[in-house]
């Protein structure tokens, strides 16, 4: 069967069981949650730019007053501040739906999280499009708590782990890792000292930040090796070492064999990243570095790793073989992950030179523009959040002003947009791997 | 006994036997290569079921579409009362199935292995223990419970993928060559196990083409050549209806009483022929190839000793299976 390519059907629709039956009802509500936050951001976008482009008047601070009316400030940042919430809103609802599909703990738990938040978020910021998601969430919370024993630890999951992690092997890579990391926090200091010394700028801020830039960095490299590895043979391997069809004929759901491949190689990359932190706290010896930027580099580098484990879950899912699935993931990310920007950056480059000095409409949407390029890849999103921290210390939002009028638009850090970006994408990708594995062959 | 919902008890030899498994002109094509050509398959509850073939008729993609692993080109299959086609979970819930190949997960114990495909069959933690200790008693595998599923032998691999198939009790167990590659004595284990897993109440339906293990266990069978069935039914259907000869095999003291016993039953009402065969330890033998029932076999024996010929050994040669099997297929090899 692995020599030729097999050809795959939809299997029909059966009669669910109780227990099916609600979990994909829970699973529906989420869903639609989702896309009535997508529209509902979309239509305030909509808004905001008919506002931004002065085609009606006052629309900021009505909208402010709509959406966002217990917190002050300027309307304009609000009302982009709402635009994200929603849209955080939409990312995380899309990800609690594939756990409700996959009948994982966290997504009983997550749904109620959410719901409680957005309910805080109401009644402390005046967030009323949150409304939406106490509604889909507290809904789905409902349904499937009523079977609250139909979500367990994920079998595969569990399974993978104590493959994983028994013997030797498991420590063995992780003091190698450490190891290598350590060395190469040495190296960098020592390389940074002396420079620094002959400079005579002796402060000790700089060379705890640029220690705590080079660990980061270099583990956002490791993460762009390792994540999709781990999980390009997950569904592939199984193929390979013909047990897939041992699987398939038990009643393990299709969205659980997925989710516990990759949660199981997540938790051994978030492992890595956990066992990686004192190494970068060491930065706090020197100063210069906030627990802020730590938290923020935290989350880039876990929401990385996420994405990239999606995009071999996916490969590996829609391709025959290991090699195969481990080549085209490799070559996705590293297109996303170094060829992208340098091609981006420069046609960005050559929009803004003839830009030159366009109108303010011309340069704001140049701006978001680059904001939204900036957030398509990890590596400049972690640099330009690195930069707004330390040279405007600035965490999520923040106001510009235009080079042309004068005039300020509000602007948020990249790992926003990133963050809301790549879950969405994991979480579409997670889909399509299951709808691939739910298939029988013709 | 649970009644197969949709799927009629069909009236074979007037005995009202419920079919657990059924196939009406299943066929499944691979391109120009019919794999299965209209195989029609009837399984009764509660039976051993041989399915016989030579290597390349189809065995494997008659399971894997009865598995719900690979889908039917045409015509419908019922498992327990649900078609493959409409209700893939449903089927799955009621099979347990063992594919000819082991599936190794090199890195997991005994345990574990049983564990996940316990919990895969959304078996809850708390009653898993207990399972597990029965299942690994069952296969007679609890010295290995912590051992690597690696560095388990053959015999105990298939075992372990027997109790793996057992774990969420099924109806059904759907075996693919359950045997093969097994040296003699892992062989005669697995052979026991599945008369035991029979008595429990268990349909098994296995495939082989080692015929000596589907006569010694089996109360059904099924040949199939080039995709299509060429016979099915209970052994004594099949021996009756393949196999219309008896061969009764007289040992007698000596060449003497031998042709006096060969005069006396040459005409006897059902006997076809006589043949003195070389005479073995001193002792003369006569085979007799006779067509009459269990009855005329008594009265043969009974002419015999009330003659007066002392008869050293009296039995009947049953045909095995072998020749069955060769009289029916014709060695066409897909």
């Amino acid at each position: 069967m692995l020599e030729e390519p097999v050809r795959l059907v939809e299997s029909p629709e059966e009669a669910l069981t109780p227990r099916e039956l609600r979990l994909e009802r829970g699973a529906a509500a989420l869903r639609w949650g989702a896309f009535a936050n997508a529209a509902l951001s979309g239509l305030v976008i909509l808004a905001a730019l008919a506002g931004g482009l002065r085609l009606i008047p006052d629309v900021f601070p009505a909208l402010h007053g709509l959406v966002l009316g217990r917190v002050a400030g300027p309307d304009d940042a609000a009302v982009a501040g709402a635009i994200l919430l929603t849209q955080i809103n939409t990312a995380l609802l899309l990800v609690l739906m594939v756990g409700v599909q996959a009948r994982e703990l966290w997504a009983l738990v997550g749904v109620w999280l959410l719901a409680a938040a957005n309910l805080l978020a109401i009644v402390s910021a005046g967030f009323t499009p949150a409304w939406l998601t106490v509604l889909f969430a507290a809904g789905t919370g409902l349904v499937i708590s009523r079977d609250a024993r139909a979500f367990r630890l994920n079998p595969v999951m569990l399974k993978e782990l104590r493959g994983r992690m028994r013997g030797v092997r498991a420590f063995f890579v992780l003091t190698v890792y450490l190891g290598l990391m350590s060395g190469f926090t040495a190296l960098l200091y020592l390389i940074y000292t002396p420079v620094n010394q002959a400079t005579g700028s002796a402060a000790a801020g700089e060379v705890g930040r640029v220690l705590f830039m080079g660990i980061v960095g270099i583990e956002l490299v490791l993460i762009i090796f390792i994540a999709p590895a781990f999980t390009a043979g997950a569904i592939t391997g199984e193929r390979e070492r013909q047990t897939y069809d041992l699987l398939r004929a038990t009643l393990l759901p299709g969205p659980s064999f997925v989710m516990g491949k990759l949660e199981s190689a997540l938790t051994y990359v978030l492992l890595l990243l956990l066992a990686a932190i004192p190494l970068q706290s060491i930065a706090f010896l020197f100063g210069g570095v906030t627990e802020g930027e730590l938290v923020l580099a935290f989350v880039i580098l876990t929401v990385t790793a996420i994405v990239l484990g999606t995009v071999g879950i996916y490969f590996s899912a829609i391709t025959p073989r290991t090699l195969t699935a481990s080549v085209r993931s490799y070559t996705a990310t590293l297109v996303a992950a170094f060829v992208a920007p340098v091609v981006m950056s420069f046609v960005l480059g050559i929009l803004n030179a003839a830009a030159g000095r366009a109108s303010p409409v011309v340069e704001a949407a140049l701006v978001y523009l680059g904001d939204f390029v900036v957030s398509l890849n990890p590596i400049a999103t972690a640099l330009s959040t690195q930069e707004l921290l330390i040279n405007r210390q600035v965490i999520a939002f923040w106001t510009d002003t235009l080079a042309s009028d004068g005039s300020t638009i509000p602007r948020v850090s990249p790992w926003v947009t990133f963050t809301i970006i790549y879950l969405v994408v994991s979480a579409v990708l997670v889909v399509l791997s299951i709808h691939r594995t739910r298939r029988a062959e013709e | 006994m649970r009644t197969a919902g949709g799927v009629p008890p069909t009236l074979r030899s007037g005995i009202v036997t419920e079919l657990i498994i059924e196939t009406k002109d299943l066929r499944k094509r691979f391109g120009k290569f019919d794999a299965v050509n209209g195989l029609s398959l009837a399984v009764p509850s509660g039976s051993i079921y041989g399915f016989v073939g030579p290597n390349g008729a189809g065995k494997t993609t008659t399971m894997r579409m009865l598995t719900t692993l690979t889908r039917p080109t045409a015509g419908e299959a019922w498992v327990a009362g649900h078609s493959v086609l409409r209700e893939p979970r449903a089927v799955r819930r009621a099979i347990g199935y063992m594919p000819d190949e082991f599936g190794v997960y090199d890195d997991m114990r005994v345990w574990e292995y049983l564990d996940f495909f316990a919990a895969c069959y959304d078996i809850p933690e708390n009653n898993r223990k207990r399972l597990l200790d029965d299942l690994l008693e069952l296969v007679d595998l609890t010295h290995r419970r912590d051992d690597m599923v690696d560095k388990l032998s053959r015999g105990m691999k298939q075992r372990l993928s027997l109790a793996r198939t057992l774990a969420h009790d099924p109806q059904v167990l759907i075996l693919d060559e359950p045997a093969s590659g097994l040296d003699p004595r892992a062989r005669v284990e697995i052979r026991e196990l599945l008369v035991e897993l029979a008595k429990m109440g268990k349909t098994i339906f296995f495939s082989s083409h080692i015929l000596a293990d589907v006569s010694e266990i089996c109360t059904h069978i099924g040949i199939i050549e080039a995709g299509q069935m060429v016979a099915q039914g209970s052994m004594e259907e099949m021996r009756s209806q393949l196999m219309p000869h008896r061969e009764i095999m007289v040992t007698l003291r000596d060449e003497e009483t031998a042709a006096r016993a060969q005069m006396l039953l040459a005409n006897f009402q059902g006997v076809l022929g006589i043949e003195r065969l070389d005479p073995r330890a001193g002792r003369s033998r006569l085979r007799i190839d006779f067509t009459g029932d269990d009855e005329g076999v008594a009265a043969i024996n009974q002419k015999l000793a009330g003659e007066g010929i002392a008869v050293l050994g009296f039995t009947e040669e049953t045909k095995d299976l072998e020749t069955m099997f060769m009289r029916v297929t014709k060695g066409v090899v897909t």
